[in-house]
């Protein structure tokens, strides 16, 4: 089977510095899959060269099979994106940004608004929809983010930090919308901070440190080695 | 829906859209007060001051200005337009909604560009109107109108996109307008014919590039013009053309947009 995310020696640099190392990694389709790391340790990068908006120094990227240099449009089409931070279109309404979203992607159509209508109500934002994103709580902007990364139906979402400054209620409500989303047959690939979260919800992880993998297993193997991943992380990350 | 085959039109017309929604919003910014300005600038010079001269180019002052005054904002408005969209992109990381998209570096550049174009081309109508209206002078040749206009649009445009990704804070984007685009435009015949000038200025008008652009863009409502019409036109496409050139390489190398 294809896998949903191939990396074969990945280096990315910045002048002088190595933000990424020779870093490979295999994200099977429809695989629940954590990457962590500290700050700084390249995660943001990998998932920026992912995705395209950072170019590799060397080292292939394989989505679903297509290069994401030389087949980048059928590269992008498979992948939603959804960053920590909120980077919403301050002109557009909610509804608009999933719209435009599409039309970015390509899509347009009744399908398309149909499709917006649809995520809208199942993250709880339909009554929001006319609004502009600026007046949304910090939940309903981490759900918008979510809905705008499965605008185009993409086989794979890439989500950096999803629960980052989120209470525990609307985390673990976000928990439930992901193991959903993945149980759809939808692979995610997730960084976070918080390790109870990628224990929780991801079925393989892999560990950088400093721009290298240090460690790429089942969850429950990661969790063997020690008493819990904390400690395992913790064990490989620090210097 | 329909799928990215190999040119991503949808996203390039999406872009477009996405540009005059953003024109809408801010309308008070950037569509009336070029109309108002351009208003009390035939008031005040045309009307008011321009009785004191009989004529220019065979027209009346206030007529001779109109063509002028449409080039000036058609100029600042198409550069103000895609430098500020992009460098705000830019700043508020809003602009990866389109670099993660199958967009290419053209559709990116052609998008922005005819987005402006769109609110150019609105505000040289509605100062057409207010010329027909008030001093009575329309155009003569509206194929020479739509074509200049265009073109002078897609070369201030595409320096707008230039500027917009090199800019680190806003205050870079207002720093070629202050210092180069304002000060040629106003020199480059908005308010006086090249005859008007003595013939070492007369001389200088060749190295000012809007000077080309007013020049032949006047052609379009007076049928006349100082220099030879295609060398203009040329002049002005050969621009346009550079300008864009170079706008879609740094698009394409991801200036400033990829890392």
């Amino acid at each position: 089977m294809t896998p949903a995310i191939e990396i074969q020696h990945l280096v990315k640099r910045y002048d002088d510095f190595t933000a990424v190392n020779d870093v490979s990694l295999r994200v099977e389709a429809g695989e629940f899959f954590g990457f962590l790391g500290p700050n700084g340790a390249g995660k943001t990068t990998t998932i920026n060269a992912i995705v395209g908006l950072a170019r590799a120094d060397s080292g292939t990227i394989r989505v679903f099979g297509h290069d994401n240099h030389e087949q980048w449009r059928e590269a992008r089409r498979t992948i939603g994106l959804a960053p920590q931070e909120y980077n919403f279109d301050r002109y557009l309404s909610i509804r608009d940004v999933l719209i435009f979203q599409a039309g970015y992607f390509g899509l347009r159509g009744p399908q398309v608004k149909a499709r917006a209508d649809m995520l809208l109500e199942r993250f709880g934002l339909a009554s929001k929809a006319k609004q502009e994103f600026t007046r949304l709580s910090g939940g309903m902007k981490r759900r918008l983010t979510l809905a705008r990364a499965l605008i185009h139906e993409p086989k794979l979402i890439i989500l950096d930090e999803p629960t980052a400054g989120v209470d525990v209620e609307l985390r673990l409500e976000l928990w439930d919308l992901l193991r959903e989303l993945n149980g759809d047959g939808l692979t995610i690939f997730l960084t976070t901070h918080y390790l109870e979260e990628a224990e929780a919800l991801c079925k393989t992880i892999a560990i950088i440190r400093e721009g290298r993998i240090v460690t790429q297993e089942s969850t429950r193997d990661l969790i063997a080695h020690g008493a819990s991943l904390q400690d395992v992380f913790l064990e490989l990350t620090r210097s | 829906m329909t799928a990215v085959e190999t040119f991503n039109r949808i996203g390039l017309f999406t872009l477009v859209r996405r540009e005059m929604i953003r024109t809408m919003k801010v309308i008070n910014q950037v569509i009336w007060p070029p109309i108002i300005s351009t208003l009390l600038y035939v008031f005040v010079f045309g009307l008011a001051l321009g009785n004191r001269i009989s004529s220019v180019q065979g027209v009346s002052y206030a007529q001779f200005l109109i063509p002028g005054l449409i080039m000036l904002q058609v100029i600042d408005s198409s550069y103000g337009e895609c430098s500020s969209s992009i460098f705000q992109g830019r700043f508020m990381n809003s602009i990866q909604e389109m670099l993660i998209a199958p967009m290419s570096a053209f559709e990116m550049a052609s998008g922005y560009v005819l987005g402006s174009l769109v609110r150019a081309l609105l505000i040289a109508a509605l100062i057409t109107i207010m010329g027909a209206i008030l001093v009575h002078t329309w155009p003569v040749h509206w194929l020479l109108y739509v074509s200049v206009l265009a073109l002078v649009s897609i070369l201030f445009s595409s320096l707008g996109l230039i500027f917009g990704l090199m800019a680190e804070k806003f205050d870079h984007l207002a720093a070629l307008t202050t210092f180069v685009i304002t000060p040629l435009t106003f020199v480059g015949g908005v308010f006086t014919s090249a005859q008007m000038l003595p013939s070492a200025l007369r001389n200088l008008e060749l190295f000012n590039p809007i000077f080309y652009t007013i020049d032949a863009f006047r052609f379009s409502f007076t049928g006349v013009s100082y220099l030879p019409l295609g060398f203009s036109v040329a002049m002005i496409a050969v621009l346009a053309l550079a300008a864009f050139s170079i706008a879609l390489r740094m698009m394409a190398v991801g200036y400033k947009l990829r890392t």
